[in-house]
């Protein structure tokens, strides 16, 4: 047996997190991870985070985890990988397989960072090769740079799905459509548009009647659904498909905790550990930490595992409540304010209609994945002047503020709540510096020169695809649903590096485009 | 503990096969949702019963996948919600060990 | 199937090719990328045939929990290829049940 002060089960988010915090304080911290990599998932999330300055905002999920191991390391936290834990008693002992040998800690407090398994929904066909999680597809092609499938059926429209689906396209997929039973888009707008425009399908009220194939999938069947779930007849759709992928929620791993003998609950998120405001279970000295103690962003579980780790501090005597509470306030706030917004945990299931500003949301956004053309006008950040400005697709209430941050001269207004829709300072200058463009997080911010050319304008938008066109490359323009519209001419590319491989694509397009044009794709050959 | 046990038997509907009755649930140990069904008409009300029962998440992945499929078939079949079911026992080994790892102490300092 | 570019990641990290075996077919993979990864992009996607109802079984979860992914690799069956890097002269046999087919 050998002893720690601080013991945590999972070198995620949440409990690399609480292990730089303890270290911190002076506490002997061990992490053991089951699997061959720290990070947890943060290695498979390339795409920007949301939330605000603290909460890392708009850094790729990938490089918080590269920052975290070494602040880990920093502080000589012990993280020891492929270390299965299998067993967790009531006295925080933890049974650990390492190379195959069984072998017994003590904590004198532990911190359960467990994560999340993915949920899976049944269907005739669902256990064929070819049928596969989100979270698969992620880890084949973020990790191991493979291509799960070459075309991809995506099925659930939550905030996996939808950065899933944009992975996919990222990785080279075609994805043929995007599916869900539910009636409308469950993840956040913006994750939806950049989607939709690069022309996938969504199918709300859909659900997968059927994945063919006799040993491996070759095709989907699809259909509609009522109010009530039920399928409607004649509604089917096929698809020809070698690959679906299941993003339809995620629950709490917490059996470890369930079997030290922590007070439980059942939730509608799944069944989770009562916890106080620090994480603690009623066995003092065991927490939980991140998506175990319910299912949330990275970010949020980030800053869980830092109160965690301070109050587990607290619990051995290296802080005293005092200096905890003063150490935890600002933690606090920060978790607060990422709790905020149209999808924060408390709104859940809630229909909303307008946002906080009472503009009615757009409906087409959250049935077919894009913000028709008629409703964008209402939103704040979309406006019309002359020379170059931003146009901020920003439509729903998200905590997230980069926007405000970076722009250099003040043009976005945010405001201290930072989930309130962005506006425009029209007294202020737009220099056309691109910063915001690149800044969203969820990639909804265009630049708009209306007065470019005579009877042509000048539209900036985020690239992360390959092969990057260059100036002089003529295509096509392509609406927020992905259709092609009109020619389009590169009239200059930007690549920086504090744009962090968001490209800045400008295309020229007739003045009449200018407010539906918000991708581009490189002119097909006719004879293709 | 589980509130299940005996208070929804009289109100069960006769058992009635359903078109999808032959779909795979428990991936491992290959259980059926008719069979899942079955079994609680057969008096298993609960999730541990229904496991011993049926070794549906006694394979190889403990259950993983299925623990939620089986509690919504279970509960729909009640006519509870799926929150009033007690999730099974949880117990060590929670990974998949072969027997004679488990019956290996470490003995050096790593 | 591998994707040598990546808008965000870049190019992959050069790894070395090692030879393998699948079902006595001599295949080639990356060595110390997960055995299901080699056999994705040699073609393969059947790992397993199930005890009960023979049907075929592959990548499903690609984290190591769900087991649907087992093989017998060096003659160990229940070997979860998604998370078992692979070695050169590895041999990987289709899982039928809970065993390689007996030649």
């Amino acid at each position: 047996m050998t002893r720690y002060d601080l013991i945590i089960v999972g070198a995620g988010p949440a409990g690399l997190s609480a292990a730089i915090e303890a270290a911190k304080q002076g506490l002997k911290v061990i992490v053991f991870d089951e699997n061959a990599k720290p990070g947890g998932q943060l290695f498979k999330q390339i795409h920007k985070f949301f939330g605000s300055k603290e909460h890392k905002a708009k850094i790729r999920g990938f490089k918080i985890g590269e920052e975290l191991l070494k602040e880990a390391n920093d502080f000589g936290v012990e993280v020891v990988l492929n270390a299965i834990v299998i067993g967790l008693y009531l006295d925080k002992e933890v049974t650990v397989n390492i190379n195959d040998e069984i072998r017994h800690y003590k904590g004198d407090a532990v911190i359960v960072a467990t994560g999340a398994s993915e949920n899976m929904v049944t269907f005739d066909g669902w256990t064929l090769p070819g049928v596969i999680g989100a979270g698969a597809a992620q880890t084949m092609m973020n990790l191991h740079s493979v291509r799960p499938g070459n075309k991809v059926l995506m099925l659930g429209s939550g905030n996996v799905g939808l950065v899933v689906s944009f992975q996919l396209l990222q990785a080279g997929c075609e994805v043929v459509a995007l599916v869900d039973a539910a009636p409308k888009v469950g993840g956040y707008g913006v994750h939806a548009a950049k989607v939709a425009r690069c022309g996938v399908s969504f199918y709300l009220s859909h659900t997968i009647i059927k994945a063919e194939g006799e040993e491996c999938v070759k095709g989907v069947t699809i259909g509609e659904v009522d109010s009530r779930w039920r399928l409607v007849p004649g509604t089917e759709k096929h698809f020809e498909v070698d690959t679906i992928c299941l993003a339809v929620g995620l629950s709490p791993m917490s059996q470890l905790l369930k079997m030290a003998g922590c007070e439980m609950k059942n939730t509608p998120a799944g069944y989770v550990p009562k916890c106080d405001e620090t994480g603690e279970t009623n066995i003092p000295g065991l927490f939980a930490a991140g998506d175990v103690s319910g299912i949330e962003e990275a970010s949020s579980a980030m800053i869980e595992g830092r109160i965690a780790g301070l109050a587990a501090a607290e619990n051995l005597g290296f802080l005293d409540k005092e200096e905890l509470s003063e150490k935890i306030y600002e933690l606090k706030k920060a978790l607060l304010s990422l709790r905020e917004g149209m999808f924060a945990p408390g709104n859940r299931g809630k229909a909303i209609e307008k946002t906080e500003e009472g503009i009615d949301l757009s409906i087409n956004l959250l049935k077919k994945g894009y913000v028709g053309e008629t409703e964008i006008e209402r939103f704040p950040g979309v406006t019309r002047k002359k020379g170059v400005h931003p146009v901020i697709e920003c439509t729903q209430n998200i905590p997230c503020n980069p926007c405000q941050d970076v722009c250099p001269k003040k043009c976005i207004k945010i405001g201290d709540k930072i989930t309130s829709l962005p506006t425009l300072d029209e007294t202020k200058e737009c220099s056309g510096c691109g910063m915001c463009v690149a800044a969203c997080s969820g990639q909804a911010i265009f630049l708009m020169n209306e007065e470019f050319e005579p009877g042509f304008a000048a539209i900036t938008l985020p690239y992360e695809f390959l092969p990057l066109p260059s100036k002089g490359d003529k295509g096509m323009a392509l609406d927020r649903s992905g259709k092609e519209i009109c020619e389009a001419e590169i009239i200059d590319v930007k690549t920086k590096q504090v744009f962090d491989h968001t490209h800045l694509l400008t295309m020229k397009v007739p003045v009449n485009m200018a407010g539906k044009s918000r991708f581009f794709v490189v002119r097909r050959q006719e004879n293709e | 503990m589980s509130n299940v046990n005996n208070r929804f038997k009289k109100d069960l509907d006769k058992f009635i096969t359903e078109f999808d009755d032959d779909l795979i649930i428990c991936r491992c140990e290959e259980v059926t949702k008719g069979e899942i069904r079955r079994a609680v008409h057969d008096g298993m009300y609960t999730l541990t019963e229904i496991r011993r029962y049926l070794r549906s998440g006694m394979g190889l992945c403990q259950g993983q996948t299925c623990q939620i499929l089986v509690k919504g078939i279970v509960a729909k079949e009640l006519g509870i919600s799926p929150m009033d079911l007690e999730p099974v026992i949880s117990r060590s080994p929670t990974r998949p060990i072969e027997m004679k790892v488990l019956g290996n102490e470490g003995k050096e300092a790593l | 199937m591998r994707i040598s570019n990546h808008p965000i990641l870049g190019k992959p990290e050069e790894k070395r090719e090692v030879e393998f075996t699948y079902d006595g077919q001599i295949m080639k993979g990356l060595e110390g990328e997960p055995i299901a990864v080699a056999l994705k992009v040699a073609g393969v996607k059947i790992h397993r045939y199930t005890k009960k109802y023979h049907k075929a079984r592959g990548i499903f979860c690609a984290i190591g929990r769900c087991t649907d992914c087992v093989m017998v690799v060096d003659g160990k069956p229940n070997v979860r290829t998604c998370i078992t890097p692979l070695k050169e002269g590895m041999k990987i046999q289709t899982q039928y049940g809970v065993a390689a087919k007996e030649s």
